[in-house]
């Protein structure tokens, strides 16, 4: 068996650029064995809602979708944020044939914060110390933070003063 | 025309032998870069052999996460592993591996598709890719022993529940005056499927903190009123049932309706169907935002906030929640303000320890859900900071 030879293989690209009016441009493309697809939407700002989409869905053994475009229609006015993907689910339904389409708009919207979160974290010192500071200082402002991730896990020295002040407070 | 933010994701998938597949993912994007490798025991799709490696990370501890990724092996990568893989991976090591390890089940499947109809094509087989698909996959619906078997290895996710103070009173800052308060807004395990204690448990710690009733807004449930007489019976507690419902604006906290919502409604239907059975709607966390960044970082300002088409359609709104952030609490507090709508407060509590870290004060006991709509429809309540 020639073990180096691949079997299947996948790409998958998303791109986020800021556009004249101040609105965001995600675009998610994937291309594997069997897939040729794309998602384009416009995410108004700073409302984070879903003003343009569009797409295409190209696949060797799924059927068409009948009507792409007319079934993305449905998620305008989708706020890009906690909870969207049962909103998305939920819209656009769970055929076989949209799992691929649900998960792409969902990686689009995903870019979209990612790069939200990228001009936050370009705040960050670049030494040590304030590196450190500035990401204590970030589970500090935002709670959900805690306990998410192995970095601000419990215990971990990024979330020590977080917790002693929560044993001062009696939370822990 | 400037890309500002890019995310490449690249999986590729080989076969080792006839039982084994190599799984080789790369995810590098504007902030992260990491990539994973991973074997797969085609009968069965079991994982094993899980490594990882960071390029490029944020955090000074975000090479921690590499040691929890071995909670994966074992996982059958069947349709259906996504939940898993975020709530063991994505909440012990990185959402971002999360993301990556369910983009390379994906490839996996796709992969056994088409060694499937690989080997059915070299045993003579003639059928098209979807012709042979389409029929393997009814054989395999009709025959669910020669389906792939779903046998992850049960490693056990670790416990969401967050630190719960030793003693808990109320606080008389926050609440001073002699009142009524219910937590209006409560998940339980297992009515709502990512809570964690059940109702009793949540019983026992509402009467143990001194709240006064407790409100179940599990998501798209609806409790029978003979089980919740019962409960309130037996624990001599106040209880109240109303839903969590989601729409295409958000989450919104729904009193005084008892249909049996399943799915997404259009918020314009529901406010429509709740209005015609005398209900009230509360738009709940309505600012509720991002992991590092909030309303003020996108610029939403209060005015460009209150004017969402959300407002118009509900009766109050949530200003005190217990999953969000203080600005956007404080947002939420401004836009109610603003547009003179009540506001009311609930832990959004899916276990033990954060229920009642907010709550509503009502201005005298209630005692069925009649007298709840009618208080809600008062106006004479204000959300509170209780535990």
């Amino acid at each position: 068996m020639a073990d180096h030879i691949l079997k299947f293989s996948l790409n998958r690209s998303t791109n986020v650029e800021q556009l004249a009016d101040g609105n965001l441009l995600s675009v998610c493309r994937l291309r594997d064995t069997f897939t040729e697809a794309e998602i384009r939407m416009v995410v108004k700002m700073p409302e984070l809602e879903i003003a343009e989409i569009s797409g295409s869905f190209r696949h060797a053994y799924l059927a068409e979708i009948e009507d792409l475009n007319a079934s993305l229609k449905k998620l305008l006015g989708v706020r890009v944020g906690a909870g969207m993907l049962k909103i998305i689910k939920g819209l656009l339904g769970e055929a076989e044939n949209l799992e691929q389409i649900v998960y792409m708009v969902e990686e689009a919207c995903h870019g979209v914060i990612l790069h939200l979160t990228k001009k936050v974290l370009l705040k960050a010192p670049d030494d040590a110390e304030g590196k450190f500071a500035f990401y204590a200082n970030m589970v500090k402002k935002s709670i959900r933070l805690y306990d998410r991730c192995a970095a601000f896990a419990k215990g971990s020295p990024l979330v020590a003063e977080l917790e002693a002040e929560k044993r001062a407070g009696g939370e822990l | 025309m400037i890309s500002e933010f890019n995310r490449n994701k690249i999986i590729n998938v080989s076969c080792l032998d006839a039982e084994t597949l190599a799984v080789h993912g790369i995810l590098d994007d504007s902030i992260y870069s990491l990539e994973l490798d991973f074997k797969v025991r085609i009968e069965g799709l079991q994982c094993f052999a899980v490594e990882g490696r960071w390029r490029r990370w944020t955090t000074p501890q975000c090479p921690e996460a590499l040691k929890f990724l071995a909670q994966a092996e074992g996982f059958c990568l069947d349709k259906g592993i996504e939940d898993k893989i975020h709530k063991t991976i994505g909440r012990t090591a990185c959402r971002h591996f999360a993301n990556l390890f369910n983009e390379s089940a994906y490839a996996v499947r796709e992969t056994v598709k088409l060694l499937r109809w690989q080997q059915f094509q070299g045993g003579g087989g003639e059928l098209s890719l979807r012709d042979f698909l389409a029929q393997d996959k009814g054989q395999r619906d009709a025959d669910p022993v020669a389906a792939v078997a779903v046998t992850p290895a049960e490693t056990p996710a670790p416990a969401a529940a967050r630190p719960r103070p030793e003693s808990s009173s109320r606080s008389p800052e926050s609440n001073s005056e002699s009142s009524f308060v219910i937590d209006l807004h409560v998940h339980t395990a297992p009515a709502s499927p990512c809570a964690s204690d059940s109702l009793e448990t949540m019983i026992e710690e509402a009467k143990r903190i001194g709240l006064d009733g407790l409100c179940l807004t599990d998501h798209n449930y609806l409790w029978s009123a003979d089980e919740i007489r019962k409960l309130r019976d037996q624990y001599e507690f106040p209880l109240f049932r109303a839903n969590e419902i989601v729409t295409e604006q958000g989450d919104m906290l729904v009193f005084g309706f008892y249909e049996d919502v399943q799915g997404i409604i259009k918020l314009e239907e529901l406010k429509n169907r709740v209005a015609a059975a005398g209900g009230f709607i509360v738009a709940a966390h309505p600012f509720r935002g991002f992991l590092t960044f909030g309303a003020d970082d996108i610029g939403l300002t209060r005015e460009k906030a209150r004017a969402r088409e959300m407002f118009r359609r509900v009766d109050g709104i949530e200003t005190l929640n217990g999953k969000v952030t203080a600005t956007e609490n404080d947002l939420a507090r401004n836009v109610a303000a603003d547009l003179s709508l009540p506001a009311t407060g609930g832990s959004d509590a899916h276990d033990k320890s954060t229920l009642g870290c907010y709550a509503t004060a009502f201005t005298r006991p209630l005692k069925s859900e009649t007298e709840l709509l009618a208080a809600l429809k008062s106006g004479e309540y204000k959300p509170v900071a209780f535990r």
